[in-house]
């Protein structure tokens, strides 16, 4: 007890504060994505009223898809923020992957990165997508997606609730308008 | 075991009907085997020659006393132990509750077999599964690569063999998918997927099409291959058990519920009354959220907006109340081996009885509506046709062929946990359509809602959890149960530290989907493909895992 005190007074607290949105230094944390250009700010901040979201598997076990499903259901109905599923990446604005990436489906992954429009933004939903969950590395199972695509935000989970996806929408939405919008942040937290 | 030994315990056990039968399993099995072993209550191995292992699994199921089935085949690499390769071909007789496995010694100089799918058609899949995956040769069936796609170059990469190491990458080249070409005037191919257009797991679809009509239909599967059963290999049953959860999300109670129920018979651990109803109950709350997405997804397929959304927001209430329950709206963590991890106080559940009150009443709504309006009826009569003569030479399951007239269901046939309790009515249609899989569908839910209600009323009171003791190893045991989309089967083998030695899954979607692109290949024009696979609704993480 008396070691634990001492190490506390000398060293000081570990513990970090939970992050803040609402006090997120949003210019900082843009510097550090040297990707975004000027101009792809200029389009980010265009699109961040309405997202165009692809949905690619890469080998998840179907229950990220599952919640993806219900975001449209009327508890949920997410297109009331601007956000809307395309059937095709060359409509989307945000590829949302989820599950770990397998062998099989690299190459179909490749391309439907390439086939989106450029800026190209990529959430990684679930576990499995975030960190490769628990599924371990076999001969045809890679992991975690960050190895083969920049990922621009994490949502993890297993799977993630619809509110936490539809928070991760949000946030991903706040970012690109490069402003702070507060009453959306104040409607998920009531 | 010796065959009067043998006899005796099951006279202990079985009624006299039953007896009768087994003794002429035992004696019809003669000529093949004479070495038997009783490796739990209700499943009995013979160990015969490789060579009439095709012709063995033949007469069981052609012997029309049994009502037997094939499960499952699977292959096991036991070369450390006894220098030879097992296989393990699994039957289950369903008018007496029993289970039977023929094993064959293969021998690791010469792995080859003759083919039982040259003799039973709905084993294909199976074999060429083992073909893949552990390199032994099915001889007499053709060989196309099934599980791992073309690029893989099968030769010497034989993943699930012991020797091959767990992280070993095989480099990726870009291929094109082989399918058998049609020909004639007129015909030409669609390509769909593997990423398909709406929130769907990836598989390629090849529609051949004369005009509007559906000349033939291919299906390549398995991009979702992820070797779950090669990282099963070597973990505690702890691990397994959270990997077994997670093959699928939808049906990720049952995959974890029939895994537990494996390992508890290998363990003889005899689970306390209480979770025994509650695991039930959950089984059967899951059946009601996956029917409701099917119901979701059949309507949207059908172009019917209205009811879809109806059935999206009754999934939401029954997924609202499994998390309510459980703490995940998947039940993940719910299981452990021996019971449950935690108690559900009799005030929630009470609480979950009040809810599906009202679902109840606004499911009536929802069954009226779809069962009413002609416009959806119009795209489901006739669409999709499976005659029952098709279904059980493909050797169906769950809603699928229960639509097709199969009199079938693992919780009427091979009780399990507190249904053993419970009559159950199985819904059967014979008009073989995607409007009769509907209609298993929403009888199935009344059935479950009914079962539900009685399972809370019924629910007895005390603990959840044994204590767990010594497991038996190197012994295969089986867990069966009827998921929401049909009979899964989880096949398990313990090493002598008690880790997993071989974990084989094969799930309801692995046999329907042969159901599906049979169905599509009847009188159908190209835009009813979705609306057949629908009807059938599969998992694809089930089938690649």
């Amino acid at each position: 007890m008396l070691d634990i005190l001492k190490m506390w007074i000398t060293k000081g607290d570990f513990t970090e504060t939970p992050p803040n949105i609402r006090d997120l230094d949003i210019n900082n944390w843009q510097k550090d994505l040297s990707r975004i250009n000027n101009l792809d700010k200029k389009i980010k901040n265009a699109l961040s009223r309405s997202l165009a979201v692809r949905h690619l598997d890469l080998g998840s076990c179907n229950a990220e898809e599952a919640e993806l499903i219900a975001l449209s259901n009327p508890f949920y109905d997410i297109s009331r923020f601007g956000i809307e599923f395309t059937a095709s990446p060359r409509h989307a604005d945000v590829l949302a992957v989820t599950g770990p990436v397998t062998r099989h489906l690299k190459i179909a992954m490749e391309r439907t990165y390439n086939a989106m429009p450029n800026p190209k933004i990529v959430i990684a939903i679930g576990d499995g997508a975030c960190n490769g969950s628990i599924y371990e590395k076999t001969y045809a199972c890679l992991g975690r997606v960050d190895q083969f695509l920049p990922v621009d935000f994490y949502i993890p989970g297993d799977p993630p609730t619809p509110e936490e996806i539809i928070k991760g929408f949000l946030v991903c939405k706040m970012f690109l308008a490069n402003k702070e919008e507060k009453k959306w942040i104040r409607k998920m937290d009531s | 075991m010796e065959a009067p030994v043998c006899l005796e315990l099951y006279k202990k056990m079985k009624t006299k009907e039953t007896n009768t039968l087994i003794e002429q399993i035992i004696s019809f099995l003669k000529e093949y085997s004479t070495v038997h072993k009783l490796i739990s209550q209700n499943h009995i191995e013979f160990t015969i020659d490789k060579s009439i292992l095709a012709i063995a699994s033949e007469h069981i199921t052609k012997e029309p006393e049994l009502n037997a089935s094939l499960i499952t085949i699977t292959a096991t690499d036991e070369r450390e132990l006894n220098n030879s390769y097992v296989i393990y071909a699994v039957f289950s007789l369903r008018k007496i509750n029993h289970l039977l496995t023929l094993k064959a010694t293969i021998d690791k100089s010469n792995p080859s077999y003759p083919a039982i799918s040259t003799k039973i058609t709905y084993a294909n899949w199976h074999e060429r599964e083992i073909h893949d995956l552990f390199g032994i040769i099915p001889e007499g069936i053709e060989l196309s690569p099934l599980i791992l796609h073309r690029d893989w170059h099968p030769g010497k990469n034989f993943p699930m063999r012991r020797d091959f190491p767990k992280d070993k990458e095989v480099p990726i080249t870009d291929h094109e998918l082989e399918f058998q070409e049609p020909h004639g005037e007129g015909l030409h191919q669609i390509a769909v997927g593997p990423i398909h257009a709406g929130i769907i797991e990836p598989g390629h679809l090849r529609f051949s099409a004369l005009g509007e009509e559906i000349h033939k239909f291919d299906v390549q599967l398995f991009y979702t291959h992820k070797g779950i059963e090669k990282m099963l290999e070597g973990k505690t049953i702890i691990e397994a058990l959270t990997l077994a959860e997670h093959t699928c999300g939808m049906c990720s109670y049952s995959h974890s519920t029939a895994f537990c129920i494996a390992i508890e018979s290998l363990g003889n651990i005899s689970i306390p009354p209480r979770a025994l109803f509650i695991r039930t109950l959950c089984l059967e709350l899951e059946r009601l959220g996956s029917h409701m997405a099917d119901l979701f997804s059949i309507c949207s397929a059908g172009g019917f907006g209205f009811a879809s959304v109806h059935a999206a927001r009754l999934r939401e209430i029954i997924m609202r109340s499994i998390y309510k329950l459980t703490g995940s709206r998947f039940f993940r963590g719910l299981n452990i081996i021996g019971g449950l991890q935690k108690n559900i106080p009799d005030k929630v559940l009470d609480s979950l009885a009040q809810q599906l009150l009202l679902f109840k009443s606004d499911f009536k709504e929802l069954e009226k509506l779809i069962l009413s309006t002609d416009s959806l009826l119009d795209r489901l009569e006739l669409t999709g046709f499976l005659s029952d003569e098709q279904a059980i030479s493909l050797g169906l399951v769950g809603p699928g062929a229960r639509g097709s007239g199969i009199n079938i269901d693992v919780r009427r046939d091979n009780p399990y946990l507190a249904y053993k309790r419970y009559k159950i009515n199985v819904p059967v249609y014979t008009t073989g359509d995607a409007l009769a899989r509907t209609q298993v569908r929403i009888d199935e839910v009344n059935e479950s809602l009914r079962l539900i209600k009685e399972l809370i009323e019924d629910l007895p009171d005390g603990e959840v959890l044994t204590e767990q003791k010594s497991y038996s190893q190197y012994t295969p045991a089986l867990g069966i149960i009827e998921s929401p989309k049909g009979e899964l089967v989880h096949w398990v083998m313990l090493d002598k530290e008690n880790k997993i030695f071989r974990h084989h899954i094969r799930s309801a979607s692995y046999i329907n989907w042969r159901g599906v692109a049979q169905a599509t290949m009847g009188k159908n024009i190209i835009p009813d493909g979705p609306l057949v696979n629908k009807s059938f609704n599969l998992c694809y993480a089930c089938v690649d895992r």
